[in-house]
């Protein structure tokens, strides 16, 4: 059954259709959830809310975007809502995404010492800087760099503008290129450690 | 070619890998080790997370049996889990449409109508077991089994009217347009199956054209409710 089909069998509450659209988005939907929140029931719970709301608004899908920028709308919202509530306030998207800067804290150097990433980087170090970013900067670098949207298509997402978009996929990569250094730096202090109580164990 | 100083190559960094290089930025590029460490570690961070999609998978399996189950209990899905694959799941199956179209009748008359429906859905499912079967006895089995469920629904319809006639004048006007046209088309689908009793296409679309109407009364119940 083709998606255009399947959208308007759903709207007149046609099971099978419903499925279908399920089917074919949920892979998208689930993998963007599970890179958002790292745990899996969290990710199952929220990808299931998702569609849940899809379904008690598809009547009201009129085609002016695509479907899966709309479904994806949906989830976005979804997932921020939740790490609002996790994080105890009701911040704007702004205050997700900006930490610093807007509060006057301490702006983050860009260099920094070098301890050069190169062969540093893999999924697990990558995952872990990605779990600590603020949820705003997390959305568009999952959207734009895990899952290929383009911008045009994350400002739809997120209802920004393309400026925006580009704005906080750059801070959200430089955000993790600091993280990335800053445990390679605790890395390096662990080894030391550890070197000096070897030493110290054997003099 | 005069050339940026590292703090002024921050403000090009963002448009750098969107792919703008200006000249005087790429002279800089060359010929600052700093700058290009930092450009080399966001297209290692970018190309590491591409490289997460491949691993994208379906949703477990209860995702999607859980949410049907609440799509069910929404009624934002029509058609309802076989009662049989309830059952392997552990859970008593629910009424069907009919428990929603008479949620005020007793047990006996609900089961009764729920009764013929399953005997008209099974007589249009039975198909024909033998060509040479009479088209009039065919006629007349269709007859039997729908007549009750015509019934009900005509007993239904006089319920929902009560209801509807309490709501706003111009969501009954809509129903009963609604109403209307249903009707039609129930009209049209026993004339096709009285002309053609053995016609199994024309039965399901008769069935069909009753669970329509069983559907909007029930809305009709539904809206009366709650304007009560």
């Amino acid at each position: 059954m083709p998606e255009a089909e399947a959208i308007r069998l759903a709207q007149q509450g046609d099971a099978a259709a419903f499925e279908r659209l399920y089917r074919l988005h949920n892979r998208r939907v689930y993998s963007l959830c599970l890179r958002m929140v790292s745990n899996t029931a969290e990710a199952e719970d929220l990808t299931q809310e998702a569609f849940l709301q899809l379904f008690r608004k598809i009547a009201t899908f009129r085609g002016e975007s695509a479907f899966s920028t709309w479904l994806h709308r949906l989830a976005v919202n979804v997932v921020l809502m939740k790490l609002r509530k996790k994080s105890g306030n009701e911040s704007s998207l702004e205050e997700l995404t900006e930490p610093d800067e807007d509060s006057g804290g301490p702006r983050r150097d860009f260099g920094g010492p070098d301890l050069r990433l190169s062969g540093s980087i893999d999924r697990v170090n990558l995952q872990r800087a990605v779990e600590q970013l603020p949820p705003g900067y997390k959305a568009v670098f999952v959207l734009h760099d895990v899952q290929g949207y383009e911008h045009n298509e994350i400002a739809e997402i997120m209802d920004c503008s393309i400026g925006n978009s580009k704005s906080q996929l750059h801070k959200a990569r430089m955000r993790l290129r600091e993280l990335l250094h800053e445990a390679l730096r605790a890395q390096a202090r662990e080894d030391r450690k550890a070197a000096s109580a070897e030493t110290g164990g054997k003099d | 070619m005069a050339t940026i100083t590292c703090r002024e190559f921050l403000s090009y960094l963002e448009p750098w890998m969107e792919g703008e290089r200006p000249q005087d930025v790429q002279a800089h590029v060359r010929a600052c080790a700093h700058c290009t460490s930092v450009i080399k570690d966001l297209e290692m961070i970018h190309s590491e997370a591409r490289g997460w999609n491949p691993s994208e998978q379906d949703a477990p399996e209860r995702v999607w049996t859980a949410l049907r189950e609440l799509l069910e209990q929404e009624g934002l899905i029509r058609d309802k889990i076989p009662a049989r694959q309830q059952a392997a799941r552990g859970q008593a199956p629910r009424a069907g449409w009919f428990a929603g179209l008479f949620p005020r009748l007793p047990r006996p008359v609900l089961a009764g109508a729920y009764l013929a429906a399953l005997v008209a859905v099974a007589f249009a499912l039975s198909g024909p077991v033998n060509k040479r079967v009479n088209e009039a006895r065919w006629l007349k089995g269709t007859q039997i089994s729908t007549s009750p469920l015509s019934a009900q629904l005509n007993f239904a319809e006089q319920n929902s009217n009560s209801y509807v006639t309490r709501s706003n004048p111009v969501v009954a006007a809509s129903l009963h347009q609604n109403l209307a046209i249903v009707d039609n088309y129930i009209a049209l689908c026993e004339k096709s199956v009285s002309e053609e009793p053995q016609n199994e296409v024309a039965r399901d679309y008769l069935y069909e054209a009753y669970q329509q109407k069983a559907d909007l009364l029930t809305q009709m119940t539904e809206r009366g409710e709650n304007v009560q």
